[in-house]
């Protein structure tokens, strides 16, 4: 029982720090039909701004985290300007998996000759590193906060699609980017403000879950394929997918490590394999935007 | 003489949408039919039906009396059911020259030969030539196709189809895009296709049309409207009240 | 009612537009395949001579850089002939490398039965994912390679007993070739063994690439919708190729093998597929040499970059990519050819 506990527990939280990071890639990937290799390496310099502003700067954890996602987006806005335009459209996948590894490999270069190779942390508050009772059971604050943090985001990104103006023309875009167009919707507008939501969202998961996934240089490349994976699986665009697909992912694989630990990853790739041969398009494709 | 195509009480639902409603016609040797209709008359569909491109709601496709209602669109080419394409679809960095040696490689399932040379292929050179002389594109032969002229590539659809030793051809406005003083060219093309095959083509241009075909069938909402000879189908005035009341509608 | 037939042909075109929109056009349009006509074996062979009188200490490298431009033109074949985007590959290089690994320890010992056992590992099990996969595009063929890959490195991890698991495998020792030229400690043997793989492999692609079934698959390429309206079908090329290709990556894994004496869990890893997407592309896919000079390219900086800081190399690789994507999307070797073309008008103009 405690293990089942444990495993949910600690699933969720992780799945969630999936969700934060993985819909960002999702969201773009979906509008812009971009394949951004390098999402992880912006989720990577949210976490780094985060550790440098609260360790260097003394920053309490919550400016940290507001400083980390506003300098991630104001820093990657000029990429999409000068880079990620010239790349959009599905026609292209070869040249984006090679400019956004190529776009990884500098930034990876530039933290690493900035910060160091060392492990970085994000110190955490007082208030999130005891335990909170729920019922007969205790959990971690951390993980209780940042399943919250998901959840929040979640919600909010709900409202913003269903509820607001530019929700509504994200959807149109996505759904069929010509009539859009033709419609006067000024699609580069909505694309940078889709880039920045995307980054910012990398950023926000890099700072959460700095925990969980490890801050050091090589960040970027060991986790950019479970976040892909998350895309897959949930379905490009899909807000919902993504979040079913996290959460199923970050407790298969907890359970995987707390249970056959020899095993945990074969079977998360098997089951990616079978997903996949079953629904190309992603297993929760066209439920919702 | 049997016929080479049998469509019999062909029909398709969009959804709640009728676009095909039971649809029976029949091709044989060395017919030479026009399919014409106003815009939305479901000529499209028709073409997509038969070639296998998509699947009827009900009826069925006989090919030379084979049953192909359940075949794929690629094994109804195999067995002689061939289309060319409205909008030339061709490989635009191959030549000439290699999209008939592709076609006719295909026809002979001759493609999965690994490590002979296309060159070296018996007979291979030869029939391409003859392909490239009866469309008058040998001077072409080595140009690659996204530099060809429109009016040459619509040629080369008509030949890639002849390379494939088609039984029923079904020519999908093979002049569109094509300026009206060239399309002379395109109908001698036609006018070169082996005797007994069975012609059926989908066209405009009733100019065109009333110069190839010997029999006309016309579809309008996805029916069968009437069938018969150019002078027949002239004189009907289901034609006229459908086709001139559509295009006025049209313009 | 009459809305209905139009919509029904747009969206059988927008099908089609997507069909051959997944076509990478970073990969170069062919117009006749420029694998520089019977010169290039020749050439490389030559190159290969050279290289060894020049830097005889340098063998160990430059044998790696042989084996690994076997690979990169294993992934020429899929890509560049038959445009799949795949991050994939090295699924069949380790499993190559792992099988004839395995093989010469416990059972055999003569190197080119070694390579045979490499090839037909790697055929087999890029015959078997093909299959299975290569239904899907874009993204999801690019995850479901990724996954592929992945799931090889974890049965090669955990295998511990066969495979040596994250130690590697070492203890590779095969005999003297055709049982006269033996591997001696320089590396000379291993290094013209190699060399001579490399263009014995070139040649057998080169006559693929100009076979029907290479015609085949450069229009799987171009537009697998009219392939299937000629009575193909577009799946089988597909597969084959991935196959074929398959046996070129093993047999790449293998020599790998044969020539180092250890197999590690990277010859099977997410990166070593990404890296030889990168090397092809560097050196301009679907002109089968240009997989050979990606490989040199970027193997030499590697040594020379890499030496001093992991990091500095990341730093150019990274730039330099993209750069080729911005500036150069047809490789090195298209630059060579604009940079010969300017010239050539210039000539003419003088």
């Amino acid at each position: 029982m405690e293990t089942l506990f444990g495993i949910a527990v600690d699933g969720v939280a992780y799945g969630m720090i999936l969700f934060i990071i993985s819909v960002g890639l999702s969201v773009t990937l979906g509008l812009m039909r971009v394949v951004n290799l390098a999402h992880g390496a912006f989720a990577m310099v949210g976490g780094y701004v985060a550790s440098y502003a609260a360790q260097s700067l003394g920053l309490p954890y919550p400016a940290a985290l507001v400083v980390a996602v506003a300098l991630t987006v104001l820093a990657t806005l000029p990429l999409e300007k000068l880079l990620y335009r010239r790349i959009y459209g599905h026609a292209n996948e070869l040249g984006q998996v090679l400019l956004t590894i190529g776009l990884t490999f500098v930034i990876v270069a530039t933290v690493n000759y900035l910060f160091g190779p060392t492990l970085k942390r994000i110190p955490l508050p007082d208030l999130l590193l005891g335990t909170v009772s729920l019922g007969p059971k205790a959990i971690p604050t951390h993980r209780a906060f940042v399943i919250g943090m998901g959840a929040v985001t979640l919600l909010g990104l709900w409202w913003l699609l269903e509820r607001t103006d530019f929700g509504i023309r994200l959807r149109a875009a996505v759904d069929d980017p010509a009539m859009a167009a033709a419609l006067g919707i000024r699609t580069e507008r909505l694309y940078m403000a889709t880039f920045a939501l995307g980054t910012g969202l990398a950023a926000l998961g890099g700072v959460l879950g700095a925990e969980l996934l490890p801050l050091e240089p090589y960040y970027a490349i060991r986790y950019i394929v479970l976040f892909l994976a998350v895309v897959a699986v949930g379905g490009a665009g899909s807000i919902f997918g993504s979040a079913a697909a996290a959460l199923a992912l970050g407790i298969t694989d907890t359970a995987g490590k707390y249970l056959i630990p020899n095993f945990g990853e074969f079977f998360f790739y098997a089951a990616l394999i079978l997903i996949l041969f079953r629904w190309p398009h992603g297993f929760f494709k066209g439920r919702t935007a | 003489m049997s016929a080479l195509l049998e469509v019999e009480g062909l029909s398709k639902n969009f959804g709640g949408l009728q676009v095909s409603s039971d649809i029976t016609m029949s091709l044989h040797p060395g017919d030479r039919c026009a399919l014409i209709g106003p815009n939305g008359a479901g000529k499209t569909t028709f073409v997509n039906l038969v070639t296998g491109v998509i699947p009827p709601t009900a009826g069925t496709i006989r090919l030379a009396g084979q049953d192909v209602t359940k075949l794929s669109s690629a094994e109804r080419v195999r067995r002689g059911l061939i289309r060319s394409f409205q909008v030339a679809r061709l490989f635009k960095s191959m030549t000439v020259r290699e999209h008939l040696e592709l076609a006719v490689l295909q026809r002979d399932a001759k493609t999965f030969r690994l490590f002979a040379s296309v060159s070296g292929t018996p007979g291979l050179a030869d029939e391409v030539a003859g392909l490239l002389d009866t469309m008058g594109l040998g001077a072409v032969a080595a140009t690659p196709v996204g530099s060809l002229a429109y009016g040459q590539q619509r040629l080369l659809e008509i030949a890639l189809a002849l390379a494939m030793k088609p039984k029923v051809l079904i020519l999908d406005e093979p002049a569109a895009g094509v300026p009206h003083s060239e399309s002379q060219r395109i109908l001698d093309a036609i006018d070169r296709l082996p005797k007994d095959l069975a012609v059926l083509m989908i066209e405009h241009d009733m100019d065109l049309v009333f110069r190839f075909a010997r029999t006309i069938v016309v579809l309008a909402q996805g029916r069968l409207l009437c069938s018969g000879t150019a002078k027949e189908i002239v004189a009907d005035p289901r034609v006229r009240e459908v086709y001139l009341g559509s295009r006025a509608h049209a313009h | 009612m009459m809305s209905a037939t139009p919509s029904a042909a747009t969206s059988d075109r927008t099908d089609a537009a997507r069909m051959t929109a997944s076509s990478p056009p970073l990969a170069a349009p062919l117009k006749t395949p420029r694998d520089l006509g019977w010169i290039g074996v020749p050439v490389v062979a030559v190159a290969g001579l050279a290289a060894f009188w020049l830097f005889p200490s340098d063998l160990g490298l430059l044998t790696r850089i042989l084996a690994a431009a076997l690979y990169v033109l294993s992934l020429d074949l899929v890509l560049g002939y038959c445009g799949i985007a795949t991050l994939g590959q090295a699924a069949m290089f380790g499993t190559g490398a792992y099988v004839a690994g395995i093989a010469a320890v416990n059972w055999v010992a003569d190197p080119l039965a070694l390579l045979a056992i490499g090839g037909v590992a790697g055929g087999l099990i890029a015959l078997a994912t093909g299959a299975l996969i290569l239904h899907a595009r874009g993204l999801t063929l690019l995850m479901l390679t990724v996954a592929v890959t992945q799931i090889v490195q974890e049965v090669a991890n955990k295998a511990r007993d066969w495979t040596g698991g994250s130690d590697g495998l070492s203890g590779i020792d095969p005999n003297p070739v055709f049982g006269a030229f033996r591997f001696d400690m320089v590396g000379r043997t291993s290094y013209l063994f190699a060399l001579a793989v490399l263009v014995v492999a070139l040649l057998v692609a080169r006559r693929i690439v100009r076979s029907p079934f290479g015609l085949a698959c450069r229009g799987v390429k171009e537009d697998p919708l009219r392939v299937s309206a000629l009575g193909g079908s577009p799946k089988a090329y597909l597969v084959a190729m991935y196959a074929v290709a398959g046996v070129f990556a093993g047999v790449a894994g293998a020599l790998t093998a044969v020539t180092s004496g250890i197999v590690g869990l990277d010859s099977a890893s997410f990166s070593w597929s990404a890296e030889a997407l990168v090397m092809l592309v560097l050196g301009g896919t679907g002109r089968l040499y240009g997989a050979v000079i990606g490989t040199v390219a970027f193997m030499a900086v590697h040594h020379i970059l890499a030496a001093t800081d992991p990091f500095h190399w990341m730093l150019f690789i990274g730039l330099f990519l993209m750069g080729v994507v911005l500036f150069l999307p047809g490789g090195i070797l298209s630059g060579f050819e604009r940079l010969a073309g300017l010239l050539r008008r210039k000539g003419d103009k003088a």
